[in-house]
């Protein structure tokens, strides 16, 4: 099935606005008409420093004065080693409409690993912030051919932008699942732009909003979901330089919409209630929630302070999100409808994907990313009458059980999420001291909700959830933990493997 | 404001975001290794700063989950945050 959705989201805005959501095929082409017609607007805010749109236009033209004189032109690729900062979105821009490839190196790598990724992405130049030069030292001594720039550079006169297509790679990102090993994923400038658009479907206020980056611009929803859409409608982001510093950041820039994982979401809720007061400001409308399912309690309670809490589902290899859910209230355990241009095909409950968001491929991984021209997800969806899609596990989650059934703990914890009092829920594979397999329940309670309980009070309600189950579906084990389980750097639950 | 003050202050902070971890809140002490005897997370982290500074009004420099081993160690950096 092949989804052209745009007609779809037409209603959740007006006419004008709809229209003016137009489709490009690079990066080069939506910044230069973004540049012009907003030069006037606040493009970026970071530590104290604002940004309009011809300024950044301006420092982006210098900028590649810089690179071009270190031999980077259209088809090289370059490393890009910065924390979120305005000089990051600089370098990025300056790299793009080049027509070179930006190599988007995650900020916590250390100096070796900075090395490696130079070698195995074939990097003609590195752009580093100068808070992580010294990450830099392990690629200068053993690369002496590696020019490697500060992202703080200027030169004193201006590079043209250099004309490219929508199949000229753009940029590279890790993959960082929760399982299996990170990998490059090569987007195209075509697929930048359509995940780019993509952000612009489904909420009422599109153009002239106020972002507030909180998430890495090494993740997909960072350097897409907020900075390109961000750009794109014209809008201006605050980088948030500190997480700690978000709420006060917050109280003085207002955002209009914010991209989260729903655990920050979470706990800006409970902070809001234990000091009386909104902490996400009162200019908030929206909350993009992905990377994580966020419970239908978040949905309804920020509905209640008049913010739209939206769910949707994306990955690395697809440039941002595939699906958003402009009805989170109604279908608040939904992912949503897809977004245009894509073809779903659905396998053995296992969604594969083509389509103009999609990756090239992985770069330097012996295998490609796709299967006679399908991505396969490793993500277990259903899709209802109305086409919306919902998650309901992972592939490398499932678990064949001694009797050759096969469980996704996904599907078995939404079931338990569903009691108001559990906060987040893991169902594993668990042994016992005689060596057999069983099913087992670990939660973590909500405090707003559970202030009352006792942990047996809880594991009743959870048994009696239990036995609502299909047999094989039924836990063998519910605990009621004392702490959250440990977490990946995105704040995504880690699961449990078994041993051995 | 005495260190005891602080610590009945924490507790407070603490049980408002973690309600089912009042066992543990309740008996700890300055010695309270914050990941191993309050299983505290990265998020829950950055709860507790953000509250101790609406809650105390002052401010934290750049720290991590590194910089605080013990409610001790919290307590101390507040107590310099204080005078």
């Amino acid at each position: 099935m092949i989804f052209e959705t745009r007609e779809l989201f037409r209603k959740y805005t007006d006419d004008a606005t709809f229209a003016r959501i137009k489709e490009y095929d690079t990066v080069g082409e939506m910044w230069a008409l973004c540049a012009a017609e907003y030069a006037d607007t606040p493009a970026i805010e970071d530590d104290g420093r604002v940004f309009t749109y011809a300024q950044l236009e301006d420092d982006v033209a210098h900028f590649r004065t810089s690179l071009a004189a270190a031999g980077v032109k259209a088809g090289t690729r370059v490393g890009l080693l910065s924390p979120n900062s305005y000089e990051f979105v600089k370098a990025f821009l300056a790299i793009t409409t080049l027509g070179a490839t930006a190599v988007i190196l995650p900020a916590q790598l250390d100096a070796g690993t900075v090395f490696g990724c130079s070698m195995k992405f074939g990097l003609s130049a590195l752009v580093a912030h100068p808070a992580l030069w010294d990450n830099t030292a392990v690629a200068a001594a053993r690369r002496p051919d590696l020019p490697i720039l500060s992202a703080a550079d200027t030169a004193k006169d201006a590079t043209a932008a250099v004309p490219c297509d929508k199949t000229t790679p753009c940029v590279i990102m890790f993959t960082g699942g929760t399982t299996g090993q990170s990998k490059g994923a090569l987007l195209s400038n075509g697929a930048v732009m359509q995940g780019t658009v993509n952000g612009c479907y489904g909420t009422k206020d599109v153009f002239g909003q106020r972002y507030l980056l909180v998430l890495p611009l090494s993740h997909v929803f960072g350097l897409i979901r907020n900075l390109m859409t961000s750009l794109y409608t014209g809008s201006t982001l605050f980088i948030c330089r500190n997480n700690k510093d978000m709420f006060r950041d917050i109280a003085m820039f207002r955002p209009t919409i914010m991209v989260m994982v729903p655990a920050l979401a979470e706990m800006a809720l409970t902070l809001s209630k234990k000091f009386g007061r909104n902490m996400l400001g009162d200019d908030l409308k929206v909350i993009i929630c992905g990377a994580a399912a966020a419970p239908p309690y978040l949905v309804k309670e920020y509905d209640k302070i008049g913010v739209a809490l939206l769910q949707g589902y994306g990955l690395t290899e697809s440039a941002n999100l595939v699906s958003g859910n402009p009805e989170s209230l109604q279908k608040p355990t939904s992912v949503g409808i897809p977004y245009p241009h894509q073809e779903f095909r659905i396998e053995d409950g296992e969604l594969w994907i083509k389509g103009a968001n999609m990756l090239e491929d992985y770069v330097g991984e012996p295998e490609s990313a796709y299967e006679d021209g399908w991505f396969k997800t490793g993500d277990l969806v259903r899709m209802d009458d109305e086409g919306y899609l919902y998650i309901t596990g992972r592939i490398k989650e499932i678990i064949v059980l001694a009797n050759g059934e096969n469980v996704s703990p996904a599907e078995v914890e939404t079931h338990f999420n569903a009691l108001p009092f559990v906060q987040d829920s893991q169902v594993f594979e668990a042994v016992n001291d005689e060596g057999s397999h069983f099913l087992a329940l670990e939660i973590v309670p909500r405090a707003t909700e559970a202030g009352g309980m006792t942990k047996e009070q809880m594991i009743a309600e959870l048994e009696a959830v239990n036995a609502t189950l299909p047999p094989y579906q039924r836990v063998n084990r519910i605990v009621v933990r004392d702490t959250d389980f440990e977490r990946t750097p995105a704040m995504k639950i880690k699961r449990y493997k078994l041993e051995g | 404001m005495t260190r005891q003050d602080i610590v009945e202050r924490l507790k407070d902070i603490l049980l408002s975001a973690d309600d089912k971890n009042r066992e543990a809140v309740e008996a700890c002490t300055e010695a309270s290794n914050l990941a191993t005897d309050l299983g505290f997370s990265s998020i829950s982290m950055l709860y507790m700063v953000i509250a101790i500074e609406e809650s105390f009004g002052i401010r934290f420099e750049d720290v991590g989950m590194a910089d605080f081993q013990t409610l001790g160690d919290v307590i101390d950096y507040i107590e310099s945050k204080l005078v």
